[in-house]
């Protein structure tokens, strides 16, 4: 399963291939193709179909102090070209990812990003504490899409000043590179990219899912138990890339771009919009190997332009 | 290891054979070198992003050494395009997933009950039990006579061994009740009460009373059960269901066949 096989070097390579690896926030990556939180398990799952090796990182599932159970079922529904989810942030908590989960990762020649969540900035911060001496891990990202229960169950990433304050926390607490993983139900998604770096963040990730809804017109329920869901897949893609566009404009960040992408041209269009690297997320789903065809594609397209390497073609948007 | 689970299978052959069902059979070595009864796998139906997900689909029989059979009812717009897809043309595949049914322990009497379209991963197991030419009992259930499985299910459940009772809520085939009122009346007559296994697939509500029914007889009982699917491989959480001892379990990777009492039935 995990045997290495020796590289075999052809002509294309010999003469010269792209130079794919990236470097932000103090992170180099062999490649700019990562997997987005939540649909790539811990990595466990999918390492029968992908050589862990051959990508520049895995994005875990969103980790939380304590063991979550999530959602009541049915937290699935399929929309056009994309899904509804509400699971509901299910996960064994920190101290099992770090017994059973993280030292399985840590045999692979990857970068590792913890992503993390709370239900006040307190779990935050110390989840962000708990995970800074860990070893194998290359960077936190805070996903801040998240209801706040002190403050009423509002999500923390959709009001600016408990972004600041939560963001802040969790920058005291470790010296790990932070990426502050932005919502995009938001009017306005550059004024919360600019709290993260006022913030201290070293990066950001977009997009998190879009909140939306489905009802089963035959009973009038909805089709989530929790009524409303995160959609996510190519149906959401074009916000996405534009919010990406927005943000690389006015905010000296790197930014790990995503949202639909299933293609290798889908994770193109983030890097012209000026993200440094993609997450592939949903397209795992249909497509276990999604990840490995993103990298392959964006290899030959680079090798077909002549582009040398992958920043070159970084925020190349020709908006003339 | 070494089992290659993610490929595009080839359609060997693929035909209606009533009541709303197709048969379609896949060129897939590897999960007919391997899949146990009770395993699934997960059939993108479009090349395109509409539908977008991959249709989860039990294995119905093994019939050779290098396919796959699937009988799968149309149901809605993804297996609709099934319907349409060619002999020779490919489909993405992934599979065989999923835990299946237990073997049958020395001694044990097995009690087959399907509900509805739940009949498919029932079949492979029936089609695997070496009982010495002694019969196994079929309790089967839908609410009409259209609702039962198409005839060549039957017929071929019959040559492995299938002693078939049928039971339909409006009385236009078998006897006019719930499958498991039959279920129920069987094991009271029969001297196998206490030897007898239950398995069963079916709609969730026809599973609870399945399950209720082994509980008060003390009986063991496993149930194969639906919910819907995204990646088919642990890593999504979106077809968990209730555990008995709190929290949720994977039908994709902890099932689809649980025993009984593993599961909260309240909900
Ligand atoms: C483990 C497992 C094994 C199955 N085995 C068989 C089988 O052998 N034969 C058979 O006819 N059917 C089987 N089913 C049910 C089958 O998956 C659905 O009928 C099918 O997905 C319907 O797709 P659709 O696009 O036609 O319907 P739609 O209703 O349009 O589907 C919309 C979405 O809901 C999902 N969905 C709809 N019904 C179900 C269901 N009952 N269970 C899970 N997801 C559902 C679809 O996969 C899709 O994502 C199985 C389901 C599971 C979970
Ligand atoms: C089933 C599922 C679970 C997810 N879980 C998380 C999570 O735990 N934390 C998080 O920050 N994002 C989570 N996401 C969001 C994804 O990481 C990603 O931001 C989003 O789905 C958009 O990308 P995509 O369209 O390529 O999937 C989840 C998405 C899906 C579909």
């Amino acid at each position: 399963m995990r045997n290495k096989m020796p590289e075999v070097r052809d002509q294309k390579s010999a003469m010269g291939s792209p130079d794919l690896s990236v470097e932000f926030a103090g992170i180099k990556l062999k490649n700019p193709v990562l997997t987005a939180s939540g649909t790539f398990g811990y990595g466990e799952e999918y390492a029968e179909f992908v050589d862990l090796n051959k990508l520049g990182g895995v994005i875990v599932k969103g980790i939380s102090l304590k063991p979550l159970s999530g959602n009541p079922p049915p937290r699935i529904w399929e929309t056009p070209s994309g899904m509804l989810n509400a699971i509901g942030l299910e996960n064994p908590g920190v101290d099992v990812f770090l017994r059973n989960k993280l030292p399985f990762l840590r045999q692979f020649d990857t970068k590792v990003i913890v992503n993390i969540f709370g239900y006040t900035v307190e779990e935050y911060a110390a989840l962000a504490e708990r995970l800074d001496d860990a070893e194998g891990i290359a960077g936190l990202e805070v996903n801040i899409s998240c209801p706040n229960v002190k403050a009423g169950g509002m999500v923390f990433g959709t009001d600016p000043a408990t972004t600041h304050e939560l963001l802040t926390a969790v920058r005291s607490r470790t010296k790990l590179p932070i990426f502050a993983k932005l919502s995009p139900n938001v009017t306005d998604v550059t004024a919360f990219a600019r709290v993260a770096r006022d913030a201290g963040c070293d990066g950001l990730s977009l997009i998190n899912t879009l909140l939306g809804m489905a009802i089963d017109v035959r009973t009038g329920r909805p089709r989530l138990a929790n009524c409303t869901g995160g959609l996510s897949g190519p149906a959401i893609r074009p916000v996405a890339v534009r919010m990406v566009w927005q943000t690389a404009k006015c905010v000296p960040l790197p930014i790990i771009g995503m949202g639909g992408i299933v293609t290798a041209e889908d994770a193109l269009e983030f890097i012209i919009a000026g993200a440094s690297a993609v997450a592939v997320g949903t397209a795992n789903f249909l497509n276990p190997r999604a990840t490995l065809d993103v990298l392959s594609g964006i290899e030959e397209f680079l090798a077909l332009r002549g582009v040398k390497r992958l920043d070159d073609l970084k925020g190349t948007v020709n908006t003339t | 290891m070494g089992l290659n689970r993610q490929h595009a299978a080839e359609i060997i052959s693929h035909s209606f054979i009533g009541r709303g069902y197709y048969r379609l059979v896949l060129r897939a070595p590897d999960a007919a070198r391997s899949a146990l009864p009770g395993q699934f796998v997960m059939l993108r139906v479009s090349q395109y992003l509409d539908p977008f997900l991959a249709r989860p689909l039990g294995i119905y029989s093994i019939p050779s050494k290098s396919s796959i059979e699937i009988v799968y009812r149309v149901a809605g717009r993804g297996t609709s395009l099934l319907t349409q897809m060619e002999p020779g043309s490919s489909l993405a595949m992934l599979g065989p997933l999923g835990r299946g049914f237990p073997a049958v322990e020395p001694g044990a009497t097995p009690v087959l009950v399907a509900g509805g379209s739940g009949f498919p991963p029932l079949h492979f197991f029936a089609s695997r039990l070496r009982r010495g030419g002694l019969s196994t009992p079929l309790f089967i259930g839908a609410r009409d006579r259209a609702g039962l499985p198409p005839q060549p299910v039957l017929a071929s459940f019959r040559k492995y061994g299938a002693k078939i009772s049928m039971a339909t809520e409006d009385g236009s085939a078998g006897v006019k009740c719930m499958v498991t009122s039959i279920l129920d009346d069987y094991l009271s007559k029969s001297g196998h009460a206490a030897s007898s296994v239950l398995y069963a697939c079916g709609p969730r509500a026809m599973l609870a009373v399945v399950s209720r029914v082994a509980r008060d007889r003390s009986i063991r009982c496993f149930v194969s059960m639906e919910e819907r699917m995204a990646c088919g491989v642990g890593a999504c959480m979106g077809c968990s269901v209730r555990s008995g001892t709190g929290g949720f379990k994977r039908i994709c990777t902890e099932g689809p066949v649980f025993e009984a009492g593993e599961l909260d039935w309240s909900s």
